[in-house]
């Protein structure tokens, strides 16, 4: 196993340098590029004010020392990650940058990073965590100052008409790749979890309309393969981001199928359409803060704000969850003893990984893994 | 702790002295009010505790706990419970105590032996929590009240805008002062329904006249410290902020700092310092070890006084109409956070505070602070369960580097003692200020 437990290996198999990235979406597309990270700055209001939004990713297992300079090391090392990528210059072909305040980390990545390193453009969008009613009128009134901000970066006016085209482009990918996830659903080996994320990251960094067209074609990939249909665990993975398929493909290679998931590039990203509402910002707000379920966000003590997590469990039919905190994760370190207990309450299996966001030692976490699914 | 490394900080002021036996009076006539089943509040800072007075509550700090739960080195054993139920060792170790406090209380029925205060944190009637500085602090509230409290949360939500945002523009600081202004009607009627009282404007008003000129008192002795050499240490310092959690709004309050500022302004007419030859003049950010304050005095022993701390700092900004005192609360916390934000927010948390204190230092206030302070150095403690006051270390080193005032960070945590390793501390310090010794560009030096 030592081959495939070696996340090196994955990593570099799938990550794109970002610079040239950039680059090549620029030259092509004649348009900004704008970097954004987390999800409740939309970024189809980005991409209807003329420019192209790039999700921000980081490398899992780089060297994070670049970072040292402007951050304490006891802090989220994804956000480390992403700042040592800065400090090397990885993303100094950015038009813009925009930050949503999800976490605290974040909203200090910010400031440091537009501090030391600033864009022509950037904006750091401020997100209530209490989803009151005078929250919810915050965050509306948010993306007016954001969209305000984008028109005069790019001198392209918002209408509703226009930021209505930008949904229902998003919708449709929203809905491809909810046909992807079924596809996988019904045969777990026909679309796994890990090609998926890899499609997923790949539309990070792409127009819609691009990220459109890969999508079409994987959902015809996937749905006339003819597999085995061999009888694999099948795992749901909670917590931290994952931007990175190391993991999934661990769980894969441990004999299990990743067939959902409860993190920002997944599911909490697609499961949903965004509602075509007369008003486009009563949509964009209801999609973006009301339902997206991030735990940065207060649901009110109980554990009824995770009924959505046991229905999807039953809906997809998981035999165990395997979950994901990247040190210092706050917010999903937090929510881990309840969900913990409420999963063994219902008899549903669960695995903690804590990772430096390195999925590093990889033997011992694959052998975790195994040991969980051949315990399942 | 017999053998331990730790210890406890001796004070300067005869009136820091006296609080040992004024908060106790204040405990047990708490005590008292929760044997006859008043309801009780706990409560995070950044809630105004002004409106706990309005409405008569009873209330417990549990960030206040923890410190206390820290300096008696019995936080240890409630953070390792804590930590075998699941909450990871990186979470805020006030969290971690309250949580293995909580289970513990939970278990036995009543607090355990080795809680602090008397009778321990009782059981409470509801949560009043908050989004200023971290998420920390809402997250736990939403815990305790799912794990081991079942009563009602509201959490305030205090949002700032972020550093390269123009609070001045009327239209940002609408967005923002609509927000706490709704928040805190909110908080409010929370209050009222929790407690079946309707706030009284008029005795707000009272109180947040005794509680500002409580504070205005504070204010003035903290600037006090300006004076060569320096008349009060850390040690009062951060034992004076806890009348302003427990006492605010109270005359006893207005008398305790009005002794205080008397005592250091003779201090400063006598020219009397707290050590017998100030070598260094520095300013600390960060909490403070609560379990071995002593180690203030281990600097002073070396001729090392802090004039400043960071946190904590109710900064000299609060002076607000207190006719309509509902809006008088929201400008007070506007005017503090936008007096922050104009020095230079960049690695600042959520800066919008309801509270009376809890300041940090923007980046272009050191310039001011190290000219009228005389200061030649900072000290800044990165806890490791805190990023929300330590992030922001490293770059306030590097903008300090770039004023020629050098600057130690050191490892440890405010509230669990084994991450303290006294050896290698003491060492750092004591090598820092010989570095400073050396450093002939110091302001104290110049000639």
């Amino acid at each position: 196993m030592k081959n495939s437990a070696d996340p090196g290996r994955y990593i570099r198999k799938v990550k794109m340098d970002g610079q040239e990235n950039i680059s090549a979406l620029k030259n092509k597309a004649k348009k900004p590029v704008i970097g954004y990270l987390c999800c409740f700055a939309p970024p189809e209001l980005i991409s209807a004010a003329g420019a192209i939004p790039y999700r921000i990713s980081g490398k899992a297992g780089d060297d994070n020392s670049a970072a040292d300079a402007y951050l304490e090391p006891y802090g989220c090392s994804y956000v480390r990650n992403i700042m040592a990528r800065a400090a090397k210059g990885e993303y100094k072909g950015l038009d813009g940058l925009v930050i949503s305040h999800s976490c605290d980390m974040v909203q200090r990545l910010y400031g440091i990073w537009t501090y030391y390193h600033p864009f022509p453009y950037s904006y750091l969008f401020n997100v209530p965590h209490q989803t009151t009613p005078w929250a919810r009128r915050f965050f509306k009134r948010e993306l007016h100052f954001f969209r305000e901000s984008l028109e005069e970066f790019t001198g392209c006016r918002v209408s509703d008409d226009r930021l209505k085209e930008e949904i229902y482009l998003y919708n449709t990918n929203r809905q491809l790749v909810r046909d992807i996830y079924q596809i996988r659903s019904d045969d777990p080996d026909r679309a796994k979890g890990s090609e998926i994320l890899e499609i997923l990251l790949a539309g990070g960094n792409l127009p819609a309309d691009s990220f459109k067209k890969l999508l079409n074609e994987k959902k015809v990939l996937f749905a006339g393969r003819s597999t085995a249909r061999t009888k694999k665990k099948r795992i749901l993975v909670w917590g931290s981001l994952i931007d990175d398929p190391v993991l999934f493909k661990m769980i894969e290679n441990s004999g299990g199928s990743v067939v959902a998931d409860d993190t920002c590039i997944g599911f909490r990203t697609w499961e949903n359409d965004l509602p075509i509402t007369a008003d486009p910002y009563e949509g964009l707000t209801d999609h973006y803060f009301i339902n997206f379920l991030c735990p940065r966000t207060d649901r009110g003590p109980g554990l009824q704000k995770y009924d959505y997590l046991l229905e999807r469990i039953k809906k997809y039919q998981v035999d165990g969850v395997v979950g994901y905190c990247i040190s210092f994760c706050d917010p999903h370190k937090f929510d881990y003893p309840d969900l913990r207990d409420l999963l063994k309450e219902k008899e549903i299996p669960m695995l903690l990984i804590d990772d430096n966001y390195s999925f590093e030692p990889a033997e011992a976490i694959q052998t975790r893994l195994q040991a969980f699914l051949e315990m399942i | 702790m017999s053998g331990s490394e730790m210890s406890r900080g001796r004070r300067h002021l005869e009136t820091t002295r006296k609080m040992k036996d004024m908060l106790p009076r204040f405990f047990m006539r708490m005590l008292e009010r929760r044997f006859n089943n008043e309801p009780l509040a706990w409560c995070m800072v950044g809630v105004p505790p002004e409106l706990l007075k309005a409405f008569d509550l009873l209330f417990e700090w549990p960030e206040n706990f923890g410190t206390m739960c820290a300096s008696r080195l019995v936080a240890p054993k409630f953070i390792e419970v804590a930590n075998n139920d699941g909450y990871s060792s990186e979470l805020c170790s006030y969290v971690t105590n309250t949580m293995g406090y909580c289970k513990l209380f939970r278990e036995r029925g009543e607090a355990p032996p080795e809680s602090p205060l008397p009778g321990g944190m009782g059981t409470p009637s509801f949560l009043l929590g908050s989004g200023f500085i971290c998420e920390p602090r809402w997250k736990w509230f939403q815990s305790v009240a799912t794990r081991f409290f079942n009563v009602p949360v509201y959490s305030s939500d205090p949002l700032a805008p972020p550093w390269d945002t123009d609070p001045h523009d009327p239209r940002i600081e609408d967005h923002y002062l609509t927000l706490l202004r709704e928040d805190l009607a909110g908080q409010i009627e929370f209050l009222e329904q929790q407690t079946g009282k309707k706030l009284d404007l008029d005795l707000l008003r009272e109180i947040l006249t005794l509680s500002h000129k409580a504070l205005a008192y504070w204010r003035d002795t903290l600037a006090l410290r300006r004076t060569v050499p320096t008349p009060m240490g850390s040690t009062d310092y951060f034992h004076a902020i806890i009348p302003q959690m427990y006492l605010v709004g109270d005359q006893e309050a207005v008398d305790f700092y009005r002794e205080m500022y008397e005592e250091v302004r003779d201090r400063v007419d006598r020219g009397i310092g707290i050590v017998d030859e100030e070598k260094h003049r520095l300013i600390w950010f960060g909490l403070p070890p609560w379990f071995n304050m002593g180690i203030f005095n281990y600097l002073e022993s070396l001729g090392a006084v802090f004039a400043y701390e960071s946190t904590y700092n109710v900064g000299d900004y609060f002076e607000v109409d207190l006719s309509d005192p509902l809006e008088a609360l929201v400008r007070r916390t506007w005017q503090r956070a936008i007096k922050m934000h104009d020095y230079g927010a960049e690695a600042m948390p959520e800066l919008c505070n309801p509270a009376v204190f809890g300041g940090f230092a923007g980046s272009n206030l050191l310039n001011e602070l190290i000219a009228d302070y005389s200061l030649n150095g900072a000290v800044m403690h990165l806890t490791r369960s805190c990023r929300a006051v330590s992030f922001g270390e490293v770059h306030t080193k590097n903008r300090l580097a770039k004023q020629g005032v050098p600057s130690l960070i050191f490892e440890s945590d405010m509230t669990d003692p084994r991450l303290w390793s006294d050896a290698q501390i003491k060492n750092r310090l004591q090598a820092f200020l010989e570095t400073l010794d050396r450093n002939k560009g110091g302001r104290l030096y110049e000639e």
